[in-house]
């Protein structure tokens, strides 16, 4: 007997269309039906969570403390994810004597230890949810479970690694990671990567040290960024080396952790940075000089606001404009720069500052000078006007002389 | 004659074919894209990134013109954002309402000096001025560009961060939008140089001080269909485009760039019909001449929530809009038709725009009219006609519901069971007659700007206000 297929082949050209909107009424149909089947299981399955969730909750304390022997839940797998999940929730937002007692109740209970079991055999998704979770607890004894998924060959299992290496928040979690990187590069996206360090070098960033030295093309821009981020004042000797880097990022990066600097050294670091061709890296050391609010900082940041950059400008310009320190004089070297795109910048950083007020208050009470000077700078101040740009100007107008040509 | 109808039925059999096999692989590409986007959201958290040193300094530029009643409620979701370094410039463009004198009182707004250096053209500024409840505010006082480009790039003038948010003012965005879209952005600054966010209709929805309350499908059949419209847009087409790197249009209501670009481009066109497919293009154009290594993303998860014409005059003058804004872009850019040097962006990319987008309206008008023709000359087979009908409805249909699937996997915002029954239904019943009206309209709009008639009309909108609940 002839097949319905071999009946549509001979109806002709006809048969594709019909075979198409066979396929495409099926699809119609399984789509469908797939929406309703899995809103239908996602309902059943939340309100029996939710009702588990409430009873578990109800013994919580007894349940941790182990008043409620671990057997009874733990065989369970549906009650030993809640359980777990509550656990590792609570440990997120908890303190130092809470997130002990919470440690305890994982490994006694052996959660850690399964979840440690798991990282190590299982493999695709529950593998990952298994890294995941060993990093949430933040227990050491699971680093070296989740080091081993760094090295796996699937980048999503690498991926839940770093996720949970990253958790841990700690140094020893930093080292496995940092030599990893070392072994293999950077063969996962730089985001997470980039997180997970910031996490646990923060402790010691001196790690990062040796394995930017040693680091090559993106892998080190990721380390210079993670190293700018992390950087604190024990490490200025170090970050000497890589003010001369031929990589921006980590010139940028040392710039960034000149704030933290012991102040002599940094000045000096500061000063060669702020020159620097790649404007990145020249608003990175503004940035830092403004950080160290010192008066000495002064000529740079005058550079600064006459950089040609206009991000670099305005950071100076800020930077300035919170110097504790008479703001008189310092405005009379922002008009000694002659340079009105500056002048605007140190102006808007006066306004967001609310400090315009303050300058004019020690503009009138100022007795050095004469009073022509005085009242020069009196005038740039309300008009924002250059008194070269004057005559450019018909009329004045406050609102027009912000709008630079 | 009788051949040429032939010809002319057989054209629009295959030209249907193809279109629809490249939404079909277009949906498959996206499914698997958001699977992989879900499973790499799962690497961040939202939490860290919001207290971030890696975050980028951003500006939002909100354009607004003749928004009085609901631009208090607006800015208010816009400094509220959670995003670690925010300035929030509002451009009052030119409004002969109260809007500035709103915002002025709500906000305490004074005076200032602020920096502006007009880069990109605009119409002439009259004022800046500072919030004194929230420093990270700014409004741009100018006078009518007659355009929302002329705002916007008044905005750029004033914008003092490394990145630009374009949004629209009378858009509601989810409180970490913009956490969400700098994601590509803080894994590969290098690189990626603009992020498109997804828009989703507000129509319906409950909002409650500036914040999305409620998602719901709106009431009107005409707002449901754009739902399923806006559904395959973003979450099919946009999706797999952007996977290839092939995105040629990031909405003007949500969008992020790397500001010294578009400075360098000279911002957005002033007088362009569709100002964020021109904006696109001509960063394509620019960054592919120059052999640049660069990406432009696509981010399905962060929310942004607009409002869409809700009659049919309005909805229609907005479709025509769109038709005359694709031809404004499309035709100066015709050189990049098939040249090496374009890359995908000058071979696949414009050349599926032109043949599936801008010449769609024509090809399927003039198919209807064929398909009449050959039936009154007797040459039109009925029994292949009504199969080729059926499979056209139901292959069409495979792609809205998969939209719908898409949206129910991922981020699966409407949660109540007659919302997803109505939307199911809308994607059988869009076909007929609001497909026919939605080809007339596009066909409209390539006859007025062939015409010259380019003048921009204002949509009716009932405004943030009228999802408020009281």
């Amino acid at each position: 007997m002839e097949s319905i297929f071999e009946k549509l082949w001979r109806l002709g050209p006809a048969a594709l269309v019909l075979k198409a909107i066979v396929a495409a009424i099926v699809a119609n149909g399984l789509l469908l039906g797939f929406i309703l089947l899995r809103r239908t299981y996602r309902k059943w399955y939340f309100a029996k969570r939710d009702a588990r969730v409430f009873a578990l909750r109800q013994d919580w304390d007894r349940l941790i403390s182990g008043e409620i022997p671990y057997e009874t839940w733990r065989q369970k797998s549906f009650d030993r994810r809640i359980v777990e999940s509550i656990a590792l929730d609570a440990l997120e937002a908890a303190g130092a004597a809470e997130s002990a007692r919470l440690l305890k109740f994982l490994r006694e209970s052996g959660l850690i230890e399964k979840r440690i079991f798991e990282a190590r055999t299982l493999t695709g998704w529950r593998r990952m949810r298994a890294l995941v979770a060993l990093g949430q607890t933040r227990a050491l004894e699971g680093i070296s479970a989740m080091a081993e998924g760094l090295r796996d060959h699937d980048p999503e299992i690498r991926l839940a690694a770093l996720r949970g290496l990253g958790r841990t928040a700690s140094p020893q979690a930093a080292e496995e990671i940092l030599a990893w990187v070392g072994e293999r590069g950077l063969s996962v996206p730089a985001m997470p990567l980039q997180n997970a360090l910031i996490q646990c070098c923060a402790e010691r960033p001196q790690l990062l040290i040796p394995c930017v030295q040693h680091a090559e093309g993106p892998l080190r821009e990721v380390l210079g960024r993670v190293l700018g981020e992390v950087a604190t004042a024990s490490l200025s000797l170090d970050l000497l080396q890589f003010v001369g880097d031929d990589l921006d990022e980590l010139r940028a990066a040392a710039a960034r952790a000149m704030s933290h600097a012991e102040r002599g050294l940094a000045f000096d670091v500061l000063s060669e940075l702020v020159g620097d061709p790649i404007w990145f890296v020249r608003l990175r050391a503004i940035i830092s000089l403004g950080e160290l609010s010192e008066p000495r900082a002064i000529p740079d940041l005058m550079r600064g606001l006459t950089d040609s950059n206009r991000l670099v400008r305005l950071r100076a310009a800020e930077a300035l404009v919170k110097l504790k320190t008479e703001m008189a004089p310092i405005f009379q070297q922002v008009i000694a720069t002659q340079d009105r795109y500056g002048l605007q910048a140190y102006l808007t950083a006066l306004e967001n500052a609310s400090l315009r007020g303050k300058l004019e208050e020690e503009l009138l009470a100022c007795t050095a000078g004469n009073n022509a000077e005085k009242t020069r700078l009196w005038k740039i101040l309300r008009t924002g006007v250059l008194l070269a740009e004057e005559t450019v100007l018909a009329e004045f107008d406050p609102a027009k002389s912000a709008f630079l040509s | 004659m009788i051949r040429l109808l032939e010809i002319s039925n057989h054209t629009l059999f295959w030209y249907y074919l193809a279109s629809n096999l490249a939404y079909l692989t277009m949906l498959i590409v996206a499914l698997k894209t958001s699977a992989a986007h879900q499973r790499s959201l799962k690497s961040h958290r939202l939490s860290w990134l919001k207290e971030s040193p890696l975050a980028p300094p951003i500006t939002i530029i909100a354009p607004a013109h003749n928004e009085e009643k609901s631009i208090r409620v607006a800015v208010r979701n816009l400094l509220e954002l959670d995003y670690p370094q925010l300035e929030v410039i509002v451009v009052n463009d030119g409004s002969e309402d109260h809007t500035l004198d709103e915002m002025r009182e709500e906000f305490r707004l004074r005076p200032v000096r602020a920096v502006y250096i007009p880069q990109a053209e605009s119409a002439p500024v009259r004022g800046l001025y500072r919030s004194e409840v929230n420093a990270s505010l700014l409004v741009v006082d100018k006078e009518s560009g007659g355009s929302k480009a002329d705002a916007v790039n008044a905005g750029l003038n004033a914008a003092t961060s490394p990145y630009v948010c374009i949004v629209d003012a009378d858009s509601v965005l989810e409180r970490d939008a913009l956490l969400r879209i700098m994601f590509p952005i803080m894994a590969d600054p290098k690189r990626v140089v603009a992020v498109g966010g997804i828009i989703r209709v507000l129509n319906g929805s409950e909002i409650e001080g500036g914040h999305l309350r409620r998602v719901r499908l709106p009431r009107k059949s005409l707002e449901v269909i754009q739902v399923i419209e806006y559904l395959r847009a973003f979450l099919i087409g946009r999706e797999a485009w952007g996977q290839g790197n092939m995105l040629t249009i990031i909405s003007g209501a949500f969008g992020v760039f790397r500001t010294d670009l578009v400075r360098s481009i000279g911002g957005y066109r002033s007088r362009a019909i569709g100002e964020d497919f021109d904006l696109v293009a001509r960063l394509h154009r620019h960054l592919l001449g120059k052999g640049v290594d660069y990406h432009i993303h696509f981010v399905p998860d962060p929310m942004c929530w607009t409002e869409v014409p809700s009659d049919l005059k309005s909805l229609g003058r907005q479709r025509a809009r769109w038709q005359k804004g694709l031809l404004d872009v499309l035709w100066p850019n015709r050189d990049m038709l098939f040249r090496p040097r374009y890359g995908r962006i000058g071979c696949f990319a414009f050349p599926y725009l032109w043949l599936f987008e801008l010449f769609a309206p024509v090809v399927e008008i003039a198919g209807i009219v064929t398909i009449v023709l050959a039936a009154c000359l007797g040459v039109l087979s009925r029994e292949f006609f009504l199969q080729f009908l059926i499979f056209g409805y139901a292959f069409a249909t495979v792609i809205s519901i998969g939209s719908v699937l898409q949206e129910e996997i991922t981020y699966k915002r409407y949660n109540d069971w007659q919302d997803v029954i109505r939307l199911v239904s809308y994607c059988f019943l869009e076909h007929f007659p609001y497909r026919q009206l939605h080809m007339i309209w596009r066909l409209r709009g390539l006859w007025e700007y062939l015409r010259g008639d380019v003048e921009w009309k204002p949509l009716k909108r009932k405004g943030l206000e009228s999802a408020q609940v009281p």
